[in-house]
């Protein structure tokens, strides 16, 4: 791992994001799980056999800036790539609009009014009223220009394409999202996320895998590494390369259009402590500074955590970002899609 | 307890009034509480778990 300074109240921030977790979700999670119940016809457990192209290598495609930044998604279309494609709710729009239909698509998240958005959002204008998360952040700029004719074209495209595509969907999913699934059209298999040791007594896994029997997949807290999880774990797929999965910003992005840029002002009494919250990484691929947050952070630091139990190869091909270690290396993804 | 519940009388025993837990609370600790939730990522993480569970020890 790159030797950076990191100060003690990110060290601090960092430390307790594992403990609210749980706290923050435990409701969520019962009840949504024991809500999407009466929907849930199928599991991982009955997902269909790969053929044995799709068998031999993964791509995960992750919504991070780089997968715009990069042109991922057009590279993609205009290679002869014959692999599995797993992309995750956040970049499925970005996937269609390119002519890529993922295999696969993972979502995870409980946020009752946000995740809707990937899925073309009926109720768009009640839902985004008064949250400014993702205008802050978006990277679409046809979206953040246009969003309510976008988000009906969203609609539409997803429409015609749900038949077509895995939803990998987690018992956590809010209401809308299952609604939104089902009228759609997806083929759904339902998983519970592993949020506790599942052999300890009175662990909130074991209880939401009581409620439905489904099997359960650990997330490393974000959707993009459930994706991996995913295909290293469940698809069993040996070679895996990562694109989109940044954990940071470039530097050119203001510290203002980061996701957690009004929260993290809490814990910061100075200007130089705050930008302390924010260190900085150089990717190895390019030399390319970086900057990260706590919160992808301790993404980063999760998954590196899983990829050391995992078996298999997995290659960070998003060529930028904070996501590198000596168990992962970076490459350009034109090596893997030719 | 408010003052508008206090009676005309005096109560042969001491009466204790239990806080509520939230009546400590600072608008900074609130804000604080409310600032860690977003920061908290989308979903739990726990360390040292295997990738999948798969209930077989049921």
């Amino acid at each position: 791992m790159q030797d950076i300074n990191l100060s003690a109240p990110f060290q601090k921030i960092v430390a307790q994001i594992t403990d609210i977790g749980k706290a923050w979700h435990s409701n969520d999670l019962l009840i949504n799980a024991k809500y999407n119940a009466q929907y849930a016809l199928n599991s991982l457990k009955d997902l269909p056999k790969l053929e044995k192209v799709k068998q031999q290598s993964a791509i995960v495609i992750s919504a991070g800036p780089s997968l715009h930044k990069q042109d991922v998604l057009k590279k993609l279309n205009k290679s002869n790539y014959q692999g599995t494609i797993v992309a995750i709710d956040g970049s499925l729009v970005k996937c269609l609009k390119n002519g890529i239909i993922p295999d696969y698509v993972l979502t995870l998240d409980p946020h009752p009014t946000r995740m809707i958005r990937w899925f073309g959002d009926d109720n768009f204008e009640e839902n985004t009223r008064n949250d400014d998360y993702f205008s802050r952040q978006d990277l679409d700029i046809d979206f953040r220009n246009n969003s309510i004719k976008e988000n009906e074209e969203n609609i539409a495209l997803i429409n015609q394409y749900a038949s077509k595509i895995k939803l990998i969907i987690c018992s956590s999913a809010p209401k809308n999202v299952v609604k939104r699934a089902l009228e759609a059209g997806f083929q759904m298999y339902w998983w519970n996320p592993i949020v506790d040791n599942p052999k300890q007594e009175n662990s909130l896994t074991r209880e939401l895998y009581k409620l439905n029997k489904f099997p359960c997949m650990n997330t490393g807290g974000t959707v993009g590494t459930a994706a991996w999880v995913f295909a290293n774990a469940i698809l069993k797929i040996p070679q895996i390369v990562l694109t989109g999965m940044d954990l940071g910003y470039h530097l050119d992005t203001p510290i203002e259009m980061t996701q957690t840029y009004y929260e993290l002002q809490e814990f910061a009494s100075t200007q130089e402590e705050f930008e302390a919250l924010f260190p900085q990484f150089t990717f190895p691929l390019t030399g390319e500074v970086f900057y990260t947050d706590p919160t992808y952070f301790w993404y980063r630091h999760n998954f590196l955590q899983l990829l050391e139990q995992s078996i298999g190869e997995t290659i960070n091909c998003s060529e930028a970002g904070t996501l590198f270690d000596k168990n992962l290396p970076c490459k350009p993804l034109n090596e893997y899609i030719t | 307890m408010s003052n508008l519940l206090n009676g005309n009388f005096t109560t042969k025993n001491k009466v204790e009034v239990k806080k509520e837990d939230g009546e400590n609370n600072t608008l900074q600790d609130e804000f604080r509480k409310a600032a860690l939730n977003s920061i908290g990522g989308s979903m739990v993480y726990v360390e040292r778990t295997d990738l999948t569970w798969s209930g077989d020890d049921e």
